[in-house]
């Protein structure tokens, strides 16, 4: 039973949908500062060509190297939201050309490709990658064995990653303040919650998460590296963040969705099935027009919807 | 209740200057407010009142200046060390979060509150606060769902929870009715007994004499004076406020009357939040009539406007005019019916702010003869635009700056200019003066007589019941979205008026 | 305590050298920039720089190249303009692009035989069309759903590269080669020679027909928005939607019109692709190029003005020719994508001098010490 369409099918969602959720956690981070943030694609790939560089040149075992590695992916994806941050919180540029111009400038044209050239990195696969563990050793149950207790680290600390990141947003000060920064910045500075230092933190939190999520491509899922190698998964993330309506469980049921949906071509080919593979590929984004659609009207906005300073710059003495 | 022994100041300001690109709001301004004292800050709208706040809130930094608090000097860089020194505001146009609720606003105003928040102990701190105060409220609503009195209720309970012994309130009641206004005084009162500070920021005369022990007049960015509210007159305030005798404005002679030009029958609308704004509002305007439209805002003014001139439809009733039926949620048919229209919200309704005064000009007659086919002739635009400066003396900038530069008075001078200059037959106007300095507004009343007096049907939707009872003919009185009384506005009084408006049949 | 604080301040009188100064001041601390990182990761800036000026512009058949470079970009810029102008940010000039592709290299199919003067234009209209139509999508959710332009654009991109692939790889359309080899390694049918759109020789350069059609298209929009009707009320909306409306303009129907209007003009730029250049729907290599995301840098760079990004693509074409034809061993590949990306950051952070100025404050009280360019 466990080697039937529908239970790989779902073991591939989550796998695959795993980088899409790191890296919709983190723009749900900093869009509910009130940052849009269209650089994900661009930190993705930093994050997957950092981590994958760290994997081949760290000494030491599996279990020093990639832990270090995606810390280092974190890192990187964090630096490059950095420079987002400056650009739009600092220096109030434009939000969506900024986002635009980061992932152009670290994207498949751009530093990745450079590090991944200048350091070789497309001639070899990764000398350790994250494999599917046998968790508590229940990988033989039906469904559930490989679904849930046959996936590799990743995919269980992005299951820790949304609990704390919904624990954060609902039940902690600092969560209730954020969730005032993205709605009303107005309303929270003249409540003494510091905006700037606000979404600075959470677009580089988005950033890191980002970079995991890139992590996942190389050091897990296609353990090597190619230029481009995320192919679109950050803007995926992006519209997945709509998908979830801003809400951090809402978006691991949205990735794996995502998931899934990309990974059923490949799995249908396999097994020697001819439907044409764009009509499975087209869903999530036509799904995602949908629930945009739907997320957009009148009251749906104020009940449901993005938070309302979202890719608005904030300025204190604007008279 | 002020004693005569002398108290230690709770807050003092000295010499404070804050300057804005062209203006200067504060020059030198002193100020000081002793413990356990009502004081209010009077001036009129322009005087630099709110800004002094905004900088003792920490909003703003003084370009010069010192802030004592307590007696020490301190430095407010931001909203968090006024809050941190004891500082709250109410802030006219409230600082809340819309789509939390109000025990999460509050909790988010609380310094005291834990790392961890427990729903059901926010809950009951409101609850807590809320019976202290006297002023009950729904922990668990959202923000939006409120009205706007019950918003001021959780900005106050905000102030109060983060702490502040000084409390400032900016223009209080300019959402709420008489009587719910005598309620806010006498809530401040209590406070100022138990030992807080009260500053009130107001330009209403009579909420000065009422509720303060001592008043400071700024006027031009200067404070003039400041004295005790029991060793001053209203007129004395008055000539300090505007710096000149003030001769209050003649009541408006009744003109002639023609026709009917504008009549509403049965209308009802939805409103933003969902519920009916409207109710069955039925009157009639005739030509060279002013009907005045009272009412605390909020109980579907804007929302009457908006369906007369086509930006919201009705779900249900006609509005004609000239006997024409006017076609529902079609701004462009009421402006070819020939109703103008000046907006409550000047800035981002009324004009176009980073376009260029000219184009302001021509907002709704670019179609005209200022154009030939689909091209656009500059030079007459610019030529028009040119002309009605001049003629509407409009101040501050020239035809192509853009018209966010000018201020409130002249914004409003470009708007009346090219609503006149369209020779409509009806002119719904909302709040015309609000924010405007009283040579402004002198100004504005001038327009709006002289537009009666050549025959236009006008239509003055005001929160200020002076000003009605100076223009208009009749007043109609809105209350939660309907019409609850109508009077011979020459015959009537503020307290028949006020009972109206708070829903007292 | 004395903390010295800094703070921005909006500017109040625009000094009228300041939007030509600031850009190209921003364009040297770019420079400066990308200097910094080539001697860090071992590249001399100096003669790297000198490759790419000459191979963009100076060497031989450098021009002819450039201006292929620079056609489709003029049209996703000119496509993103006429958006931005009007606060839409149209990001699916890519996925309108592919879709005038697609029409052009359709029409040109169905009319093999006849004469270039009716197929040429046939393959305008036809890319102008499906362009405008797919920019139509955007448009009326826009417009009558309230929906976020940037998102449903986007991801009807990924649906168009969808149906590329479809028509050309995985399935038996009309646009595909079913010949022998055709069978074996899919690709699309060669378009009939008719459908070659002219050139132009100047000296020793050859410009294409498209690049001429991209500056008569940049003089319609200039005219359209500055001196008739429909620019004044996109003019309007752009600022405020709300007098818009009070105004008695028809904004929804402008949003539709202007999101097509965009679509179509990129979807010139997917025609021009075809009858140009490739001569074939070219799946694949449209889907590399990413001509309609370097379109939205274009018009970024450009401010949105239509001269301005044909002249910002002509640059931006020379730096994309000389990024493929100095790729090699000592070039470094992905610089092309860094050089564009500082350029813009930094084009970004010098508006913010435009608007505004920074003003740093010594102690609390005494004056101010103004800090400005």
């Amino acid at each position: 039973m466990n080697d039937g369409i529908v239970v790989v099918v779902l073991a591939a969602a989550v796998a695959y949908g795993t980088p899409l959720l790191f890296a919709a956690l983190g723009e749900l981070l900093a869009e509910r500062s009130g940052v849009l943030n269209l650089g994900v694609e661009g930190m993705m790939l930093m994050g997957a060509v950092i981590g994958f560089l760290c994997v081949q040149h760290v000494g030491g075992s599996a279990g020093v190297a990639l832990p270090i590695a995606v810390g280092a992916a974190a890192v990187a994806g964090g630096g490059c939201a950095l420079i987002l941050a400056f650009l739009v919180v600092t220096l109030r540029a434009n939000q969506i050309v900024s986002g635009l111009a980061l992932t152009i400038f670290a994207g498949a044209a751009g530093l990745s490709s450079y590090i991944g050239n200048d350091f070789e990195l497309a001639d070899d696969p990764a000398r350790f990658s994250f494999e599917p563990l046998n968790a508590l050793g229940l990988g033989d149950l039906p469904v559930l064995g490989p679904v849930v207790f046959e996936q590799t680290w990743l995919v269980y600390a992005s299951w820790l990653a949304v609990a704390a990141v919904a624990f954060y947003l609902w039940r902690t000060r600092p969560g209730l303040n954020v969730r005032a920064v993205g709605e009303s910045p107005a309303a929270a500075d003249a409540m003494g919650i510091d905006v700037t230092r606000y979404r600075y933190l959470h677009t580089v939190a988005g950033g890191a998460l980002a970079g995991i999520g890139g992590a996942c491509f190389s050091l897990a899922l296609t353990p090597q590296w190619v230029d481009g190698l995320t192919a679109g998964a950050g803007w995926i993330a992006i519209a997945l963040v709509i998908f979830a309506f801003w809400r951090p469980d809402l978006c691991l049921v949205g990735a794996y969705v995502f998931g899934g949906l990309s990974a059923l071509p490949l799995i249908l080919q396999a097994r020697g099935v001819t439907i044409a593979p764009q009509l499975f590929q087209a869903l999530p984004y036509v799904m995602t027009i949908l629930v945009l659609v739907l997320v957009s009207t009148g009251t749906a906005r104020r009940r449901l919807g993005a938070p309302a300073a979202l890719g608005i710059p904030y300025v204190r003495e604007e008279r | 209740m002020a004693t005569a022994a002398p108290r230690e100041a709770a807050v003092a300001m000295r010499g404070v200057t804050k300057r804005f690109p062209g203006i200067v709001a504060n020059d030198d301004v002193s100020f000081e407010v002793a413990r356990g004292e009502v004081h209010a800050l009077l001036g009129e709208n322009g005087a630099g009142k709110t800004t002094l706040m905004n900088v003792l809130t920490g909003l703003y930094r003084p370009d010069e200046g010192e802030i004592e608090v307590g007696g020490r000097p301190v430095e407010l860089h931001s909203p968090r060390d006024a809050i941190e020194a004891g500082i709250g505001m109410v802030h006219q146009h409230f600082r809340l979060v819309e789509t939390l609720t109000v025990a999460e606003n509050v909790a988010l105003a609380d310094r005291t509150a834990p790392f961890l928040l427990r729903g059901r102990d926010a809950a009951r701190q409101v609850e807590l606060t809320a019976e202290a105060l006297h002023m009950p409220v729904d922990p668990g609503a959202k923000v939006w769902q409120l009205s706007v009195g019950e918003q001021q209720r959780v900005e106050i309970m905000k102030a109060v929870r983060s702490g502040s012994r000084v409390l400032i309130l900016d223009e209080p009641t300019a959402v709420l009715t008489p009587q719910e206004a005598q309620a806010l005084f006498r809530t401040l009162r209590v406070m100022a007994a138990e030992g807080h500070s009260v500053v009130v920021i107001t330009h209403k005369l009579h909420e000065v004499m009422e509720v303060a022990d001592r008043v400071t007049v700024l006027r031009g960015g200067r404070s003039i004076a400041t004295v005790r509210t029991s060793e001053v007159t209203r007129n004395e305030l008055a000539s300090l406020m505007v710096g000149r005798d003030v001769e209050p404005e003649r009541r408006r002679e009744p003109g002639e009357i023609g026709e009917v030009v504008l009549e509403a029958r049965g209308l009802s609308a939805r409103g933003d939040r969902g519920v009916d704004a409207l109710r069955d509002v039925s009157f009639s305007v005739r030509a060279g009539e002013v009907l005045g439209v009272a009412g605390v805002a909020g109980n579907g003014q804007r929302e009457l406007a908006e369906v007369l001139t086509g930006l919201r439809p009705a779900s249900a009733g006609v509005v004609e005019v000239d006997g024409k039926r006017l076609r529902d949620g079609d701004p462009r048919a009421a402006i070819r019916a020939g109703v103008a229209h000046v907006p409550e919200d000047r800035l981002r309704t009324g004009v176009a702010p980073s376009l260029s005064i000219a184009s302001n000009v021509v907002l709704k007659s670019y179609r005209g003869e200022v154009s030939r086919g689909p091209f656009l002739l500059l030079r007459r635009i610019a030529a028009r635009a040119a002309e009605l400066i001049r003629r509407y003396d409009v101040r501050g900038a020239g035809p192509h700056a853009p018209a966010r530069l000018l201020s409130g008075g002249n914004l409003q001078k470009v708007v009346l200019a090219r609503e006149f200059s369209s020779r409509p037959k009806a002119l719904v106007v909302a709040a015309p003066t609000r924010g405007l300095d009283v040579g402004a507004i002198e100004t504005v009343h001038g327009y709006l007589r002289d537009a009666a007096a050549e025959g236009v049907a006008v239509l003055l939707i005001s929160e200020d019941l002076d000003e009605l009872l100076t223009l208009a003919d009749r007043i109609v009185v809105m209350y939660e979205g309907a019409i609850v009384g109508e009077v011979d506005a020459r015959a009537a009084s503020v307290e028949e008026i006020g009972l109206l408006m708070a829903g007292v049949a | 305590m004395t903390r010295p604080s800094v703070r921005i301040e909006r500017r109040l009188v625009q000094r009228r050298w300041l939007p030509v100064a600031v850009p190209i001041g921003s364009l040297i601390v770019a420079f400066l920039a990308i200097a910094v990182v080539l001697l860090v990761t071992g590249h001399a800036p100096l003669p790297t720089f000198r490759r790419l000026f000459d191979a963009a512009f100076v060497a031989d058949g450098a021009l002819t190249n450039t201006l292929i470079s620079a056609t489709p970009l003029a049209f996703t810029g000119l496509a993103a303009a006429v958006a931005f102008r009007m606060r839409l940010f149209n990001i699916g000039a890519e996925g309108q692009l592919y879709f005038g592709a697609i029409g052009a290299a359709g029409i040109a199919l169905l009319l093999a035989g006849q004469s270039a003067w009716l197929i040429i234009p046939a393959m305008i209209v036809a890319g102008a069309a499906l362009g405008a139509a797919w920019g139509a999508i955007p448009g009326v959710l826009r417009a009558f759903a309230h929906t976020n332009e940037i998102i449903t654009s986007l991801m009807l991109n990924y649906v168009a590269a969808l149906v590329l692939n479809y028509l050309i790889f995985d399935s038996l359309s009309y646009w595909r080669d079913t010949s022998a080899t055709g069978q074996l390694f899919p690709q699309g049918k060669t378009l009939p020679d008719a459908a070659t759109w002219p050139t132009f020789t100047l000296g020793s350069v050859t410009v294409p027909f498209g690049f001429v059609v991209a500056i008569v298209v940049a003089a319609v929009v200039w005219v359209l928005y500055t001196r008739t009707r429909f620019g004044f009320e996109t003019q309007v909306i752009g600022d405020s939607p709300r007098a818009a409306r009070y105004a008695g303009m028809r904004t929804r129907r402008k949003i539709v019109a202007v999101l097509c209007l965009s679509g179509a003009i990129a979807g010139i730029g997917g025609a021009s692709q075809d009858g140009d250049f490739r001569h074939v729907l070219d799946a694949r290599g449209l889907q590399q190029a990413n001509y309609g995301y370097t379109g939205i840098v274009v018009a970024a760079l450009a401010r949105y003005n239509p001269f301005a990004t044909v002249l910002v693509a002509f640059l931006l074409g020379g730096l994309e020719n000389a990024g493929y034809t100095l790729q090699g061993a000592d070039f470094p590949s992905g610089l092309v994508g860094m050089m564009q990306g500082i350029i813009l950051f930094a084009m970004l952070g010098g508006e913010l001098l435009v608007r505004y100025r920074v003003v740093i404050e010594r102690s609390g009280s005494v004056g101010a010490a103004e800090a400005t360019t």
